[in-house]
């Protein structure tokens, strides 16, 4: 209940940040409509064949670079004011704030994905079952956010850490969020190809999430809290990062 | 002795490897289906079989960092993860070629040849992170191939969902007793040179550490 309590509580800082300038909401959902109009531009002439095998593609890479845009950004704010080493030393376990973190990176990506999916639907006329099945395609954004979000939050924050380098986070981010995406985009065109184990993918999903949620909880004071020593040595350490 | 052992490794590796080779191309028969391109199997099954292993060596002494902060396990993690990535290089290599000629072309997109690109991928990015990193950027590579241990599995499931053009594990295993004991030579000769390969790296990063050490408390002491 403590570790529930101290999630909300660092959820409403956030949001209460957030809504005071929207930035990271509005940022993620016009770079969203960039790559709708990118991928509007470059596919939207292809045969409805192959726009069932596209427009799974264009959402989940889209998911891929606003996310990695929409982590970067919610912890530059922490990293410009040095805040997150605050929030570390503070009395919050440290649970709390990887969820919290999670949450609003998450909340961003939803927001993002309510303009990419209608968008999709739009510019693929083979996109149709993402409108016509609604709670199916919620269940299968979800589900996606979640699993690259858990991966996401803990690496952004590992980069935030540290002294600047956050173009890694891209590095670390895409290879290692592949699996997510991969099952995302087996269930998406599963949908379009209104195949009749569809459903069977959510739970497989369901499960990666969970394995990954998991992972990136377990490991998140260790990558954020390491000892003294390796951060002395390598500060007094001429011209090596590591 | 114990300080010998790479070098060891590493004489009978050079010992074994042309006995290897001169069995894999003068004594084995041509396989019927596949003609000469199957002599590749030899080098590049070995390579994926090294490639795998070394990324759950890696996974695992990242653990082992990550929890006791190990300097060893460290130097573990990222000998493992450099000869991982140079198996895995070895097999994307050697892997199109095999399947030019067995396939009709290099990349099919199947299930092992996507899992093993994206274990290089990973393995490529955790060494990305080692040397060009942030401070705290062991802790994070750490992650990075625990993550990447995990992952493997995770995405191999995920292409074979789509489809899966490569032998099958049945295959390989039902290789007549010929192919296999050409097999063997090659693998153990790969198997030395790793190792040996490894002893060398670990306590060469082992003795990088405590120059860096000595060099803090130096530091130190002259204030």
């Amino acid at each position: 209940m403590r570790l529930l309590r101290q999630i909300r509580l660092l959820l409403v800082a956030e949001l209460r940040q957030e809504i005071r300038s929207f930035e990271v909401v509005l940022t993620s959902a016009f770079f969203s409509l960039v790559m709708l109009a990118l991928f509007a531009l470059s596919l939207g002439a292809i045969p409805a064949s192959a726009q069932v095998a596209a427009a799974p593609g264009a959402l989940w890479l889209s998911v891929a670079f606003v996310g990695g845009l929409t982590l970067t950004r919610v912890f530059d704010r922490e990293r410009e004011s040095d805040t997150l080493r605050a929030l570390l030393v503070a009395p919050v376990d440290r649970l709390a704030i990887y969820f919290a973190k999670a949450a609003i990176a998450l909340l961003v990506l939803l927001i993002a994905t309510a303009v990419l999916v209608p968008g999709l639907v739009v510019v693929f006329p083979a996109a149709a079952p993402m409108a016509e099945r609604p709670l199916f395609t919620a269940a299968l954004v979800v589900l996606g956010c979640v699993g690259y979000v858990a991966v996401g939050t803990l690496f952004a924050a590992g980069l935030a850490t540290g002294s600047g380098k956050n173009v890694l986070l891209s590095l670390i981010l895409h290879p290692l969020t592949t699996p997510v995406l991969m099952f995302n985009l087996v269930a998406t065109r599963a949908l379009l190809e209104a195949h009749p184990g569809a459903d069977a993918y959510l739970g497989r999903m369901a499960a990666v999430d969970v394995i990954l949620v998991g992972l990136g909880a377990w490991l998140f004071e260790p990558v954020l809290v390491g000892g003294g020593g390796s951060q002395r040595r390598a500060a007094a350490r001429p011209g090596r990062g590591a | 002795m114990r300080r010998f052992l790479p070098d060891v490794m590493l004489l009978a590796a050079a010992a074994i490897f042309p006995y290897s080779v001169a069995r894999i191309f003068l004594d084995t028969p041509i396989e019927r289906t596949m003609g000469t391109a199957f002599k590749i199997f030899f080098f590049h099954v070995p390579m994926g079989w090294l490639c795998m292993l070394m990324a759950l060596v890696c996974g695992i002494a990242a653990g082992i960092e990550l929890r006791r902060r190990s300097t060893t396990a460290s130097a573990v993690a990222l000998a493992a993860a450099e000869i991982g990535f140079v198996c895995g290089l070895g097999v994307l290599l050697t892997g199109p070629i095999w399947g030019n000629a067995t396939w009709g072309k290099p990349w099919t997109g199947d299930a092992r040849q996507m899992s093993t690109a994206l274990l290089w991928l990973i393995l490529a990015a955790y060494l990305l992170i080692r040397h060009y990193g942030p401070e705290n950027s062991r802790r994070l590579a750490a992650a990075l191939a625990i993550f990447g241990a995990v992952d493997v599995p995770i995405i191999y499931y995920a292409v074979k969902l789509w489809k899966t053009t490569h032998p099958t594990t049945e295959v390989v295993g039902s290789l007549p007793p010929a192919l296999w004991a050409s097999l063997w030579p090659g693998l153990g000769a790969l198997v030395l040179c790793t190792l040996g390969l490894m002893g060398i790296r670990i306590r060469q990063l082992l003795i990088a550490e405590e120059l860096d050490d000595a060099w803090v408390r130096l530091a130190d002491r002259r204030g």
